[in-house]
Parts: C-alpha cells; structure tokens; sequence
C-alpha cells in the first residue's frame, strides 16, 4: 500500500550533494514529490528533507540506497504522527477593485500574512502542514494567480529526540 | 617534505601497496606521467591501446587478486572512453580506483578543451567520487578513495584532479592506509533465528553469488553445504566460489544455468542466498522464483535484502564470518532423499549435444584448454554465447580464476581484462575466450599483448555472426536476422600476425587437441581463430521475464 512520507537526511555540505540524493531518486524510479536542503546548525552538514510516495519495500529500498551515499550520514524516516512538518507558500493573486477586503479577509482566516499590495494584486505568505496550505489555495481560487512559489515540506521529530538518536541507519 | 600534486598522487598509490596501474596519457595529466616516470622503478605503468582497455585490465586485476585495479586517463575523451570499464567494475562490484586529469580550476565550467564533468558523468556508476580543488586535499582524498573502493561491498571510485593541481606543492606527509569502514556485527539471536531455520529446512538450497568471492568464503561456504548436506548452485558471479567438482556442486542457476540447478530452486523449501542479488538473469520471474522456499539472504549491502525478491529472514554482514557462524549453530544434517533427487535432475537432464555441422565444437574447444589447464589458471570471457558456454563447461574450482562482465554485460571486456589478470598473475597461464563480435569491439589492444610479450591465449569463437542477439532472434523474432550475420572479412591470423601476435586455426574438429595444444606451450601471446557452427546455441535457456518450468533443452523447432 502507498503512503506519503518524509525522509530527513543529514549530508555532508559538499557542493553536489543534493544532486547525488535526486540522481539516486531519479535512476532507481522513486518519485519525489518535494526536497528542500539547507545548512543545519553545524555549517558542514546540511539536512535534505524529501517527500515521497512509495510501498514500505520501496521506502526501505530508498532508505537503505540513500544510506550507501558515502555523502549522507544519517537517514530518519518522518512520518505525520512523529514529526512536525511545514512548509511556506508565497502566492500573488490578481485582485480586481472591489474584491481586496474580501480576499485579505480569506487570507487573514487562514493565518496568512500580506508581504506586498499593489495596484492590482496582493502577494500572500503563509506557513503551515501541506493540507493547510491547499485549503488556503482553494480558498483564493476565484482570484486569478499570477505567480506561485511553495518550498516543499521540512521537518524535525516530535519531543526530545533528534535524528541524532536514530541507529538504525547510522551509517 | 614538499611534494608536487603528481607526486603525492603516486607517493599515496605507494602508500596504498600500488606496484601496477594501468592507463594512457594525455595533456591534463602531463604532471602526473612525469611523476611516474620518477617513479618508475616501483610503480610498473602498462600503455592501453585505448582507456577502455586500460579500465578493463585494472578490472581484470582487482577481479583475479582481490586488490583495488587502479587506472589513469586524462581529461574529456581519456576519461570518457573509462565509462564503460567503471559501469562494468560497479555492476560486479569489483574494487577499482580511476584518477582522471581535468583542465585548470580556473578553466573548469568553461567548456574548455578537452574539459568534460566526468564526475557528473559517472555519479550513478561509482561508488562515490571526487573533485580535488586543493592540493592540500590531495593525498586524504586518494587515501578515502581506496578506502571507499574496498569497503563493505567493494566498487570503483573516481578520483578528478584538475591539472595545476597536479603541479602545485605541498607538504606530505607518508601515512598508513585508512582502515576499512568496519563490517557490520552479528547479532546472535539473529543468528540463531538464521540457523533455526536451515535446521528445519527438509530441501535446502544454496544460491552462491559474487560476495561470496569477495568476502573469501569459499572454506565457510564448503563447510556449511558439507554440514548441512545441501546442494550449491552458483550465479555467473559465483562460479569459482564453490568448487565445481564438489560432489554437491548443481550448476549454474539462472537463464543459461543447469537443469538441476534450476529444478531444485523450484523444488527447494528453503533457499540460502549468499552474496547474491536476484538480477533477473537468475530470477526472471521474480514473483515465481523459489516459490516453495523460505529465503534466507546473507549480504553484506542491505539495499540488496528485498530490492529484487522478498526475502524470509536476512543477515547483513561479511558472508566469511555469517557462514562461519551458521555452520557452528547446526547439527551433522542429511538430506539424501533430496540430493538424490538434484543427482538424478544432474544426471537425467545433461544439454543434449548440438549438431555443429561439421565445425569443430565449442565444448570440445573449451575441454581441450580445460584438460590444459589448472584450477589455479585463469579464465577470462568477453560477452555472449562463448561467454555462457565456459560458464557451463569449464568446472571452476577456485575462487579468483573467472574474469568476466556479469551485471554489465560487457562486449569487448574480455582483452583488457585478459591483460591485467596477466600482468597481476605472471605465473599463472590466462586464457581469454572471446566472440567475433565481442573481440572486434577492442582488439586495438593486441597491441598492448604484443609491447609487453604477455603470454595470453586468445581463443576467439569465431561464428561469423552476432551469436547470442541471433539466438534471441531465432527464438523471439522469428529467425528474422536483423544485422546479426556481418560475415565480417577479417583473417584473424594475419590481423594477429599484424599486431606482433603468433596466429593460430582451427577448421576442423580434428585440429582442436593439436592446435590447442600448441597454442597453451607457445608461452607467447597467440589468437586462435576457432572457426564454429553460426548455429550453435547457447542451452539450456529459460526465456527473459519467465520461471524455471519454462527452461529450454533444446531450440524449438523453427517449422512447428
């Protein structure tokens, strides 16, 4: 059975590296619905958080090819009752005369900022889970959208641990 | 001390117990050449006809020592033309280091001449590679680069050295070998768990890969068949692995794999895979194989365990030690109902002869350098029918003396392997077994047999056609040849005769013993142009994509 999960990686923060993980993604034929990379509190490791969709032998198999990486020293496996996960969406949406209040009114309900007004559109930040996210995109759906950026999930455990902890896949 | 980028390259080789490496020279790695040239009286350089040839041997080397093969091109095209001698190395998982010149940094992402990303190019085929854009990085980056190569599952890695690095100095300082990344531990329940269940097997099988080799667990993998009375069959990677004159020794498993062996996969209730991977030249269909069976997989690369089939249990660590340990955890077995059945299997489905229409045989071909040869000499194929038939016919015995592309598949593989076994085995005679096909692909590097008077025997198959792709077209494609019948004009004698190599033919049956026998005392490098039936076919075979029950003895009947 598929599911949708999220794997976090800590990496060696050579230049390359990402490639390395999406190459690995992209020849063994496992989809990435998202990645997002950046350097973690040491500046010598970055941390990938991927989503993806797979079987449980398929999430093994990525898990345990990611692993052989002699670039990647930590592979945890997140899933949505373990993790906290977020992601940042920057939408501008075309906003005829008239309907501005009503718009700012859905974003204001769906905890979203306004980063920028202009004569014609209003550029809206939210963060949040991906389905809050959605339901925030839906809610704006009547105004036409000039342009989108989303940034994918990332994500850290719940409660005190930390990938740290995890041996399963140390390398 | 102060050294030169070049000269650290070959002062961490020395480091590394280097004496041999294999390669071609070229602008970007001038440096390192003038290093070697330093150098010359402990690091022999043997000259490819080309680089790929020169990949092939360093292959060849690692395959037949169990040492990291080590080749040097230069930038662009000389690292280009490795690709195919790295895909090789990393689809058998042969330990190999590759260091490619490239132009200045400052040129790099430039498009400079003869400036190519090879280790974009290669990041799906190596185990790991780098850019060195220090020098003071130089010498840990080589040393980390033998240490990737040979740890856990052994593979090539590419090191990229930009060519003023090469020139620029540093201080260096000698150091030992990084110690290999430390083999997983056993855990004992899980051990025991593992032992539990060959105790309880009635029909136990086991399928022998390539880890076996590369873990040296020949006398483990003897024990534990002898203790637990189960037969062994073996995968091309396997052969040599566990000794084909054993008594318990089924055959090759797989699409051109025995009858017995085969059958007793089907019919085993627990299978012990050790060192193997399931490619689907063994499991065509995945979902059938061993479909009585409990599998238990010993492999030392987790992402092995459930990639191709489910496994029951697994063990990940070094199959040397996980054998050892199973074999102490189980009792004296017996089986005899069950072996006598895989004997009978042995017995009762033997490939029935081929007609060859009056051309000498392969088989016989192959006996006659068998009854030439000993377990200890070594044995090198290129890609195709031949290929399939030594695997069959041979009898390996010992681990270390088959060098052939088994993932890969290589065509053309077989000559610069054939040099670097002989070049790492002086003492030890070295056969090459080629086709045609496969030996037209890279025979520029007689010329590298002929410079440096290396006493290989090359043994072309020569069918005049595209054997094996012909094979598929007879049976797939409805004996629709489709440039698989070049009839090529070459005389192989006088093309050998050209290089500076003594050659030899066989026409006739009667000719094999007498010629075979003049070509192995000759002690030179010879090419034997063995001239066979076009329609001798590689059998027994189960068709791509299907189970064992569908194996073929025989082709069908074309008229049916």
């Amino acid at each position: 059975m598929e599911e949708k999960v999220i794997l976090s990686a800590l990496a060696n923060n050579h230049p390359g590296v990402l490639l390395r993980i999406t190459g690995l993604f992209n020849r063994r034929g496992f989809n990435i619905e998202s990645v997002t990379a950046c350097t973690t509190e040491d500046p010598k490791t970055s941390r990938m958080t991927i989503a993806m969709t797979g079987d449980q032998s398929q999430i093994r198999q990525v898990i345990c090819q990611l692993t052989k990486l002699e670039d990647v020293k930590k592979v945890s496996l997140l899933t949505k009752e373990n993790a906290s996960h977020s992601e940042l969406l920057l939408v501008k949406i075309r906003v005829d005369n008239g309907q501005r209040s009503d718009a700012l009114h859905i974003a204001y309900r769906h905890g979203a900022r306004i980063l920028d007004i202009s004569h014609h559109t209003i550029t809206i930040e939210a963060t949040g889970q991906s389905g809050q996210i959605d339901e925030l995109i839906q809610g704006l759906q009547k105004y036409p959208v000039v342009e989108m950026a989303r940034t994918g999930i990332t994500a850290l455990e719940r409660g005190d641990g930390s990938i740290a902890d995890h041996d399963g896949m140390d390398r | 001390m102060k050294k030169t980028g070049a000269q650290i390259i070959v002062e961490c080789l020395l480091e590394q117990g280097v004496d041999t490496v294999f390669g071609y020279p070229g602008g970007a790695v001038l440096n390192i050449y003038d290093a070697l040239y330093e150098y010359s009286d402990k690091i022999h350089h043997i000259l490819t006809a080309h680089e790929q040839g020169a990949s092939h041997a360093a292959d060849g080397y690692a395959r037949t020592t169990g040492k990291t093969g080590v080749v040097i091109a230069t930038s662009g095209p000389g690292a280009t033309n490795l690709v195919t001698g790295i895909a090789t190395a990393y689809m058998d998982s042969i330990p190999m280091v590759a260091i490619t010149g490239n132009v200045a940094v400052d040129l790099l992402g430039r498009d400079s001449f003869q400036e190519v990303d090879i280790t974009g190019i290669t990041m799906p085929i190596t185990k790991h590679n780098f850019v060195v854009k220090r020098v003071e990085d130089l010498a840990g980056t080589i040393r980390e680069a033998f240490r990737i190569a040979a740890s856990k599952r052994p593979g090539p890695v590419l090191i990229d050295v930009p060519k003023d690095i090469t020139a620029a100095v540093t201080e260096y300082t000698p150091a030992d070998p990084l110690p290999l990344a430390p083999l997983p531990e056993m855990k004992e329940e899980t051990v025991q768990q593992a032992a539990q269940m060959l105790k309880e097997a009635k029909r136990p099988l086991i399928y022998a890969g390539g880890g076996v080799i590369s873990s040296g667990a020949t006398e483990e993998i003897i024990q534990l068949a002898e203790k637990l009375q189960a037969p062994v069959c073996c995968s091309v990677m396997g052969l040599g692995g566990f000794p084909a004159d054993h008594p318990l020794f089924a055959g090759m498993i797989g699409m051109h794999g025995t009858y017995a062996a085969n059958k007793a996969t089907q019919e085993a209730d627990l299978l012990l895979v050790a060192g193997a991977r399931f490619s689907d030249r063994v499991a065509g269909d995945r979902e059938q194989f061993a479909s009585q069976a409990k599998i238990l997989h010993l492999d030392i690369d987790p992402a092995e365990i459930d990639k191709n089939v489910h496994a029951t249990y697994s063990l990940v660590g070094d199959l040397k030690r996980l054998l050892g340990s199973l074999t102490q955890r189980i009792p004296e077995e017996k089986h005899d109902a069950w072996l006598q059945d895989v004997e009978n299997w042995k017995v009762g489905h033997p490939v029935p002869p081929q007609d060859n229409g009056g051309y000498p045989d392969p088989m016989a071909i192959i006996d006659a350098v068998r009854a030439r040869t000993s377990d200890d000499d070594i044995m090198v194929t290129d890609v195709g029918q031949h290929q399939m038939w030594v695997a069959q016919r041979y009898r390996f015995n010992h681990p270390r003396t088959f060098a052939t592309s088994g993932g890969l598949g290589t065509m053309g593989y077989g000559l610069g392997a054939a040099i670097g076994s002989k070049v790492a085995n002086p003492e030890r005679k070295v056969v090459l077994f080629t086709g045609d096909g496969s030996f037209h692909m890279n025979l520029n590097e007689l010329t590298t047999l002929a410079s440096y008077d290396l006493p290989v025997v090359v043994m072309v198959m020569n069918n005049s056609v595209l054997g094996m792709v012909r094979q598929w077209q007879k049976l797939f494609y409805g004996y629709r040849f489709s440039q698989t019948d070049p009839h090529r004009k070459t005389d192989l004698v006088k093309l050998a005769e050209a290089f500076g190599v003594t050659g030899m033919r066989i026409t006739k049956p009667e000719e094999v013993e007498e010629v075979v026998d003049k070509a192995l005392a000759l002690g030179k490098p010879v090419v034997v142009d063995c001239q066979i039936s076009p329609d001798c076919n590689a059998l027994p075979m189960i068709p791509p994509g299907a189970s064992a029950d569908a194996i073929m003895m025989t082709m069908p009947d074309p008229t049916v």
